[in-house]
């Protein structure tokens, strides 16, 4: 589509002081630490959830989806650039304690193994289930395909964070090889019985 | 992404610090293995999405063709393009793209059924061919964004992996940081050097995240595409991906090459009109042009959609053979439309383009700070890898700066330099960080260099179209405003490139 004309922009401009109302009611309750006021996280969601709604009110259902998230997202940042805290120091102490990584022990093998789950299997399962949804659902030919397309990248991404992060690698190998049987047992079957 | 536990807090979690721990360990594995090629990915994607502004700036004595052209215009583009091609042995398949926000073209592209044969025009606003296409740095940015120049299926399989690696690294992330909204907001500078970076890492990963999915899921799609529609085919289409891709596409060419004349495209395009008055032409493919088992995919554009138009189908003799429906159609062929607009900001104008700008380089920072993190963390545990630190730094500065040297080898010497230029510069990125003392000394020079190469290339492109041997030439105001981007690139770079201390800080 064109770009948004000059009335459309000025509709635009109370969606953004939505969102933006909304992203500072959270930053002030998500800041307080501890206590605060719970309402304000209600309300700080509800401004955002209203002000998506007047992007779509505004630039209807398919366009206006696409402008409220991205209007949130660069308005968020703008949020945080405005609140930086500048530290001169290390910060000690227990807040600057981190979670960090696992560190297991591992060896060629193994690592070989989990990028062999990760990207080949988890792939071929991701692929399978995509290729099912595709032929099997009873929708349309398009809502059938590019819902079953859009599956694989999905499924294959979930797939590899699961195996990654999974020490059981067989566990991990027969779920994968389950799914993959079903399917394409399910893509591929019928016609080789028709 | 790198998470703080809440020391003080007692309430239950969502994940144990066990899962949370073991999701961090593959999040940074992946990472660790896939960052550089996101990070390239992301940052030529960054800027492919000003690609058609980067086209009128290659070559800004091009017409300016901005309104949507008249049915004629389009029709007598059409039949010269046809002509053309058929002397460069290019008439096979006949592919036309009109005017939209930004681009303010009218190009002709001509395909010939041998590879190689081809050939691109850009149209005056009377339909005539004025020259041919000269964007070779363009045309190499998008391959490298693509393909990764690989040959043949394999870059773009590698580059839908790269989008299935940042799916991942999405899913992972979100689920190795238990206080994702306590820490929504918290961007800390300065102090512990892991701490800001991972809180650049989070915010930036956890703000941006509807455009992160929206690329990454539509790229990943993209260029997974040809295995997918390849085994569908296999399941459903007896092994053929021809009738798999016209069951999404529509209806493609038959076998019949008898000669027949050039369909009526002027004519197409009233019929569209006369039943959407508010569609505008926007683009037109023939495949096998010329011959009786031509088809033509007509490009209509009506306002309120992301789609860049839908597809009206006729055959050679201008038999309406149905839609597309990308605008209003099904749910499938809704997404089908929009994946392309979404996944490069090509809706709703320059403000579109300028957040998908902003969100790009944030995700391309997150890919690169991700293995800085890590590289930090190391150090911190008293595990310092110098030598990654440098290699690290010269990726990730060395790839701006190879971008702008081969944009400025196009600008002096033309399409062969381009290739040689980006390897030789991403070759010297690598040797001065060889060379330099650390990391920040190998970061800094870059940044520094970086910065020159844009004054250069602005300097460059003012002497090409604006010096003393080309006082008469017509430019694009588009090349201005290009250029001075290119120069508040370059003053972004140079702060950057100044040491802490010597600012002041």
């Amino acid at each position: 589509m064109g770009p948004m004309p000059a009335s459309e922009l000025l509709t635009t401009a109370p969606a953004l002081l939505l969102l933006a109302a909304g992203l500072i009611a959270l930053r002030r309750q998500w800041a307080a630490r501890p206590g605060g006021r719970p309402a304000f996280t209600l309300a700080g969601w509800a401004l955002i959830g209203l002000g998506l709604w007047a992007f779509v009110r505004s630039f209807g259902a398919q366009a206006g989806a696409a402008y409220g998230p991205l209007a949130l997202s660069v308005l968020a940042f703008g949020v945080i650039a405005a609140g930086v805290q500048k530290r001169a120091t290390p910060e000690r102490g227990p807040r600057a304690a981190a979670l960090e990584p696992q560190e297991r022990r591992t060896t060629w093998a193994r690592g070989i193994a989990k990028a062999f789950l990760a990207i080949v299997l988890s792939g071929t399962a991701a692929i399978g289930l995509g290729l099912a949804y595709a032929v099997a659902m009873p929708l349309g030919t398009h809502d059938r395909i590019v819902i079953g397309g859009l599956l694989v990248p999905v499924l294959w991404g979930a797939g590899m964070a699961w195996t990654l992060c999974d020490a059981r690698l067989l566990r991990a190998t027969i779920v994968l090889l389950c799914a993959s049987a079903l399917g394409y047992g399910i893509a591929f079957l019928p016609k080789a019985f028709a | 992404m790198d998470t703080r536990p809440e020391p003080l807090a007692r309430r239950r979690q969502f994940l144990s610090p066990d899962v949370v721990r073991a999701m961090l360990e593959g999040h940074s594995a992946l990472g660790i293995a896939f960052a550089a090629l996101i990070y390239v990915v992301c940052l030529t994607g960054t800027l492919a999405v000003f690609i058609n502004e980067l086209r009128r700036w290659e070559q800004p004595d091009a017409p300016v063709v901005a309104a949507a052209p008249a049915p004629e215009t389009v029709a007598a583009a059409f039949a010269e393009g046809y002509a053309r091609a058929r002397a460069a042995g290019a008439a096979h398949d006949l592919f036309l793209m009109g005017p939209d926000a930004g681009r303010a073209r009218l190009t002709v592209f001509a395909r010939g059924a041998q590879p190689g044969a081809e050939g691109a025009w850009v149209a005056d606003a009377q339909g005539r061919l004025a020259a041919p296409v000269r964007a070779p740095w363009t045309e190499f940015l998008a391959e490298l964004h693509a393909s990764l120049h690989l040959p043949g299926s394999w870059g773009g399989l590698l580059v839908g992996l790269v989008g299935v690696t940042l799916i991942s690294s999405l899913i992972s992330g979100l689920l190795s940081h238990p206080r994702i909204f306590r820490d929504a907001f918290a961007l800390r500078w300065g102090g512990a050097r892991h701490l800001q970076e991972a809180d650049l890492h989070n915010r930036l990963g956890v703000w941006g995240l509807p455009f992160h999915l929206a690329v990454s899921l539509s790229g990943a799609l993209l260029g997974l595409a040809t295995l997918i529609v390849g085994l569908l085919a296999l399941a459903a289409y007896e092994g053929d991906s021809e009738k798999a891709f016209a069951a999404i596409l529509g209806p493609m060419p038959s076998e019949d090459h008898n000669p027949a004349p050039l369909p009526d495209l002027a004519a197409m395009i009233r019929q569209v009109g006369a039943t959407r008055p508010s569609a505008v032409f926007a683009s037109v493919t023939v495949q096998h042009v010329g011959t009786a088992g031509q088809v033509v995919h007509l490009g209509m554009r009506t306002p309120g959609h992301l789609a860049l138009s839908n597809t009206y189908y006729f055959d050679g003799a201008g038999t309406a053979l149905g839609e597309g429906g990308l605008e209003a159609g099904g749910v499938g062929q809704q997404i089908l439309g929009a994946l392309q607009p979404l996944h490069f900001g090509w809706f709703g104008g320059i403000a579109v383009k300028l957040a998908y700008g902003v969100l790009g380089l944030a995700l391309s920072y997150v890919a690169f700070n991700g293995v800085t993190i890590w590289l930090v963390r190391r150090r911190a545990k008293g595990r310092p890898a110098p030598g990654w630190e440098k290699v690290w730094s010269a990726l990730g500065w060395g790839q701006p700066l190879a971008l702008a040297a081969s944009a400025g080898a196009a600008l002096v010497a033309g399409a062969p330099a381009v290739m040689p230029a980006y390897l030789a510069t991403t070759l010297a990125a690598f040797a001065w960080a060889w060379m330099a003392r650390d990391g920040r000394q190998t970061a800094r020079a870059l940044r520094l260099a970086c910065a020159a190469v844009l004054v250069g290339i602005v300097a460059a492109h003012l002497a090409v179209w604006r010096g003393p041997f080309a006082e008469a030439i017509a430019v694009d105001a588009m090349a201005h405003a290009v250029n001075v981007a290119l120069l508040c690139a370059a003053a972004l770079a140079l702060p950057l490139a100044v040491p802490a201390k010597a600012r002041g800080r």
